[in-house]
């Protein structure tokens, strides 16, 4: 059998059942607490009244990695802290996905330079990630927008459009 | 029933806290060795959030090296970059105009404010309180509109300048401070009757974690730690600096050593620094914000010193050794969180854990400080 | 005990000539800063202990150029503000000096962070493990020869 063939997904394929579910789960992320320096706190003011990630349906944050199906990697990892970081994406269960929020998350910020020892630069070197949030820190409207480009890229739609440039 | 089912083994037991958790503020790791519900040994293990901002200090010239000092204690950035300016000040012999002075001393206690707040709301979270946390962040979020008016940032300030600060104050500014601190005043009865009186807080704080003066002393303990303990040692006052001396502020100091007295002192403190913002906008000179004639490669002549400020945490140091280059020969930072978790072994033996975490959520830590 | 008084236990401890009394403690952050040798760091701790001081920081210092490490020991009296400075090198090759630790609790922490960066040994210490750096690590970064 050389040709390619096309195998479905399965066997019966139910396509508004998993549009269903991908809007379900969109609206219902479960962040992980997961805040490694400076950007978590403003992870935690967007979880706060004035910005309200709630309203997105992001704001049960779980403690623990197997309750909880999106991990925001808010921080510069460490090499030491790598491995446990590495843990944890392991420890989710699936579907997971992972939004890199900051600069050191995503490449390792203003901590990079020559003999630096200590900092991975970016957290896509351990596990990929789905959605870059850049900013040393990101505002909480820059997470929130994160949110809901993570929310277009389970749904195929975004939930507010886009605000035209002025 | 046989022997070995009448005979009670007991033994302690290893459990490990963090380095991901909610309550340790950060990536702070903890090897509890417990013996049912009680701490016997808690021995914290750091580094996770490592950065080596020391050995940048030594890479990057000094007005490179200022972004970095607001991402140590990004909670009361302004401190860091405080401690370093000066520091590096002192070293170079460049004298900050009087507009400077105040304006830095108005946007560091706003800095101190906006830290107690986020103190206060994660506190209570670590004790299982969710509520305050909402409050404290809605006046949070004031102060840093105020600050980012001017700053442009709002939690990781690089807003002083060797010789002064980057940007004046402007009306907006000042009305805007006035303001707030009327609207946080008129908050505090409702903070002392949602948290202060709340019996669970009294219950879960009022003689819990224990920190003898002396404690303090061995370990170099400092800030609301100290004050708690009933030592009566603020920077601002022992060992002043800025304009400071030309303010009228009490330091607030209990004698209990326990929870309830590092909230109550941080409680106050946020009082005292509302009435040093309003002597210090009642007081502002007109005049410029930055000294003349500073080098825009500054190079501070060979030798070294040592600055302190009080930042919310405790006494934030900086040594500074130049060689008469224009970056530093050696940049040590001394954190206040660093010398305040090392006494957390020795006092937190035998306790309960829940207590031990109250203790650890007390002595307000920002791992990032303490692994530099 | 007066700063004077503290100055002249302090200068039968300091290796002579090198007692620098700084009264300007707007230039340097300390009023009086004290040269010993290792084998005095402990004695010096003591008799700051005595003298109700607490300890600030420890500072290592690479003088690459000269073969030496200097360890700087900031201690703070907190009733008047007053800061000293105990300073001492040791030679770069097999760094060692006895610990405060057991004088200071504090130093402990401090003492491993030394260790850490600069591979200084401090000789009695009850724990020299790795505090900042990861557990395996057998490098020291704050020298200046150390190139990642």
């Amino acid at each position: 059998m050389d040709e390619q063939t096309h195998v479905p997904p399965g066997l019966i394929h139910f396509a508004a059942l998993d549009q269903m579910l991908d809007l379900a789960r969109a609206n219902s992320l479960w962040p992980l607490t997961f805040g490694l320096a400076c950007c978590a706190i403003e992870m935690m003011a967007t979880g706060a009244a004035r910005f309200d990630m709630a309203r997105f349906g992001c704001e049960v944050f779980r403690p623990s990695p197997r309750q909880s199906d999106l991990m925001i990697v808010c921080g510069t990892i460490n090499k030491k802290m790598a491995p446990a970081v590495a843990t944890l994406y392991d420890q989710m269960p699936e579907p997971k996905w992972v939004l890199a929020m900051g600069n050191c998350a995503i490449s390792g910020g203003p901590f990079v330079f020559p003999g630096q020892y200590a900092v991975v630069e970016g957290v896509d070197k351990l596990f990929p990630v789905d959605v870059y949030v850049p900013g040393c820190p990101p505002r909480p409207e820059a997470l929130i927008e994160g949110i809901l480009e993570l929310e277009k890229k389970l749904t195929g739609k975004r939930r507010w459009p886009v605000a035209p440039a002025q | 029933m046989s022997i070995e089912a009448q005979t009670i083994h007991r033994e302690t037991f290893v459990l490990n806290l963090g380095p991901q958790h909610p309550a340790t503020h950060g990536v702070l790791r903890i090897k509890l060795t417990m013996n049912g519900e009680y701490v016997e040994d808690a021995d914290p293990v750091i580094g996770y959030g490592h950065r080596m901002q020391e050995k940048m200090g030594e890479n990057r010239t000094y007005a490179k090296f200022l972004p970095n000092t607001a991402r140590m204690d990004y909670v009361a950035a302004l401190f860091n970059t405080h401690g370093y300016v000066c520091a590096v000040e002192r070293l170079a012999g460049i004298t900050v105009p009087d507009r400077a002075e105040y304006i830095r001393v108005i946007t560091a206690e706003l800095n101190r404010i906006a830290s107690h707040l986020l103190w206060v709301g994660a506190f209570l979270i670590d004790l299982g309180g969710f509520t305050p946390l909402l409050y404290t962040f809605d006046d949070r979020e004031q102060i840093l509109d105020l600050l980012e008016s001017i700053t442009g940032a709002r939690l990781t300030f690089c807003y002083y300048r060797f010789g002064g600060v980057c940007n004046d104050i402007d009306e907006q500014f000042i009305s805007g401070t006035r303001a707030f601190i009327a609207r946080l005043h008129s908050r505090m009865p409702m903070y002392h009757a949602l948290i202060t009186q709340n019996i669970i807080f009294r219950k879960r704080c009022e003689g819990i974690g224990p920190i003898p003066a002396e404690t303090c002393r061995k370990y170099g303990g400092s800030g609301p730690v100290l004050r708690g303990s009933g030592v009566s040692y603020d920077v601002r006052k022992n060992e002043p600096y800025s304009i400071y001396p030309r303010l009228d502020f009490n330091i607030p100091v209990y004698q209990e050593c326990d929870c309830t007295a590092r909230y109550k002192v941080r409680m106050d403190e946020m009082v005292e620094s509302m009435r040093i913002i309003e002597q210090s906008l009642d007081q502002l000179p007109a005049g410029p914000v930055m000294a003349e004639k500073v080098p825009k490669l500054l190079k501070p002549p060979k030798g070294d010193c040592y600055f302190n400020v009080e930042s919310a945490r405790g006494v934030f140091g900086v040594r500074l050794v130049s060689d008469g280059t224009d970056k530093a020969y050696r940049l040590k930072l001394r954190s206040p969180c660093f010398s305040n978790l090392s006494l957390f072994r020795d006092c937190s033996r035998g306790m309960l854990m829940a207590d031990a975490l109250a203790l650890l959520g007390s002595l307000d830590l920002v791992i990032p400080d303490i692994d530099r | 005990m007066t700063l004077s008084e503290l100055k002249t236990q302090l200068a039968s401890l300091a290796e002579p000539g090198a007692l620098i009394s700084e009264t300007d403690h707007a230039k340097r952050g300390t009023d009086l800063d004290v040269t010993v040798s290792a084998g005095k760091v402990v004695a010096a701790a003591e008799l700051l202990d005595t003298a109700r001081y607490t300890l600030e920081a420890i500072t290592g210092v690479d003088w690459i150029a000269e073969k030496q490490i200097e360890l700087v020991y900031d201690y703070t009296l907190w009733e008047s503000g007053v800061r000293v400075a105990v300073r001492s090198r040791i030679s770069r090759e097999n760094p060692a000096i006895p610990t405060i630790s057991a004088i200071f609790p504090g130093a402990n922490w401090h003492e491993r962070e030394t260790r850490d960066f600069f591979g200084v040994d401090f000789t009695g210490h009850p724990d020299m493990s790795p505090l900042l750096l990861p557990e395996d690590a057998t490098f020291h970064p704050l020298r200046k020869d150390f190139g990642a």
